[in-house]
């Protein structure tokens, strides 16, 4: 199953690849996680990404505050009030691999931001300028800069592994089966049957997170109370913002349209009426 | 020394309208070293500004970059050349704030900009020593000077802007322009449009619409000619003809 192109940052040719291969997903069913950060050692593991900074305990089990340039993968523990109860949630963040990403739409370097066929969204290093557009384009909050390399970096899905037929590091650590790992049709489906068996126990509001703001996620999750995502720490109505919309559509049609637009009036002034000669004295 | 100092204040602040006395068919000086430097500062620094600028602004312009050593370059010293012109803008318009104030006889000159575009025959009123079409320019750029010197601020340093306030828990963002920094683009951008088009105009009237100006901005002199025909007002100040 090889990585084929699908997007390029900032490339205004055809960039996509001649071969079709399934789009991969993500399962993270909220219900079954047990909050061992399992997935976030593997993580830290397979990417090699040692995380040299620790925090203050802030009375949280939480491993960071947030992810980091090299802490791609955190289970946020959150409590929250439901029905008179606290409930104590634990929910795995990470990139969200959107079908619709912010960060790819926003970046100016091309082919720093990929998009693979599969789904996975993935940032080139070598090719990043650090201007971290894309820390902005995410709805999210995912990409992270590091201080050290100036350069962006977030979730790969382990595109490395899928690329040879592995599942992502998380997804083989994790013990519980909360992750899964599959196509994104397979995925769909288990979610929902998830979210059946859910309804039955009592959680009514039980649903599959894929937010359609970003046109669906790689990366999706079955919550429990899935009227309120903000418990889980995720956005409850993401999508691409509208200042990166208006930025990278309209606004440069409009201004190159403008901007040529005086150019070519100056020529047309020049042919029409010429330079102003200096006055010969009477 | 310090009556000294003092004095030479006041002389500046006539500056703008100081050129030397020139005889009859002479040329007459119209920048000096120091506005010639200040220009040529604020010149240079916004063609740095403009060419990254492009190749940051949209994909097909991005091969400029390779021209100013390679895109981290362009993204690094884009900043710092905005710092620059903002200065190098700043001292210009203390200088000639003055020469550059817009005065009653610049509004009656706006309702003949058609006439002035158009080379006209109704008579266009005689200027001083910038005209209302370039003290209006001038300010629409230092407008977009310090507007792009503000959002560019907040794309400099992103992280260090947020609505909340710094040190809060980073919160998942609610959808639209919730980040400080998508603000700060859609500001720069507009205003880098207003400022590319104010030096479209500006290009073009100084290089190919009125000879004898680049050579005003380079040798700092002009033909008496030049200046009875473009500046009439100032022309005559100078000479110490009486208005």
């Amino acid at each position: 199953m090889p990585l084929e192109l699908k997007a390029l940052s900032a490339t205004n040719y055809p960039t996509r690849g001649i071969r079709e291969t399934p789009r991969v997903c993500k399962l993270i069913d909220v219900s079954t996680c047990i909050g061992c950060k399992a997935c976030e050692v593997a993580c830290q593991e397979w990417n090699d990404t040692p995380v040299a900074e620790t925090y203050p305990y802030t009375g949280s089990y939480q491993t960071m505050p947030d992810l980091a340039h090299n802490f791609w993968n955190l289970i946020k523990f959150r409590e929250a009030e439901r029905d008179g109860n606290l409930h104590w949630t634990m929910a795995k963040y990470q990139c969200m691999h959107c079908e619709d990403p912010g960060c790819l739409r926003a970046c100016p370097a091309p082919g720093a931001i990929v998009q693979y066929t599969n789904g996975i969204v993935d940032f080139v290093q070598e090719n990043c300028i650090g201007c971290q557009f894309c820390i902005m384009g995410c709805p999210f909050n995912v990409p992270k800069l590091s201080p050290r390399s100036q350069k962006v970096y977030k979730c790969t899905l382990c595109s490395d592994r899928v690329a040879v037929g592995l599942e992502p590091a998380c997804i083989k650590a994790c013990p519980t089966g909360c992750l899964q790992f599959g196509t994104k049709r397979q995925m769909l489906e288990r979610a929902l049957k998830r979210v059946k068996q859910l309804r039955a126990q009592g959680f009514s509001q039980a649903s599959v997170y894929n937010p359609p703001g970003v046109s669906g996620t790689h990366a999706i999750y079955v919550l429990p109370f899935g009227n309120r995502p903000e418990d889980y720490g995720l956005p409850r109505d993401p999508s691409v913002p509208w200042v990166v919309s208006l930025w990278k559509g309209p606004m440069k049609t409009v201004g190159s349209a403008l901007l040529l637009g005086g150019v070519l009036a100056a020529g047309l002034h020049y042919l029409k009426f010429g330079p102003q000669r200096v006055e010969r004295k009477d | 020394m310090k009556p000294k100092r003092r004095r030479k204040r006041v002389t500046k602040s006539v500056a703008c309208e100081l050129a030397s006395h020139a005889p009859e068919g002479a040329e007459i000086q119209r920048y000096n070293l120091r506005e010639r430097l200040i220009h040529w500062t604020v010149a240079t620094s916004f063609l740095y500004l403009l060419l990254s600028g492009l190749a940051l602004y949209s994909p097909r312009l991005y091969w400029i970059s390779s021209l100013l050593g390679g895109g981290t370059n362009t993204r690094i010293w884009h900043p710092y050349a905005g710092v620059v012109f903002f200065l190098a803008v700043s001292i210009m318009t203390v200088n000639w704030r003055r020469c550059l104030w817009l005065y009653p006889e610049d509004w009656e000159w706006m309702r003949y900009t058609w006439s002035y575009i158009t080379h006209g025959e109704e008579g266009v009123p005689e200027s001083g020593r910038f005209n209302a079409g370039q003290k209006t320019l001038f300010w629409m750029q230092a407008l977009s000077g310090l507007a792009l010197l503000l959002s560019g601020v907040v794309l400099w340093f992103p992280d260090k802007f947020s609505w909340e306030g710094l040190g809060t828990e980073p919160q998942p963002y609610s959808p639209g322009a919730s980040s400080p920094g998508l603000a700060g683009i859609l500001t720069h951008e507009v205003f880098a449009i207003v400022s590319m088009g104010c030096i479209t105009v500006h290009l073009y009237m100084g290089l190919f619409a009125t000879p004898g100006a680049l050579r005003a901005m380079v040798e700092g002199k002009v033909t008496e000619a030049w200046a009875r025909t473009h500046h009439a007002r100032w022309y005559k100040r100078v000479m110490g003809i009486s208005l």
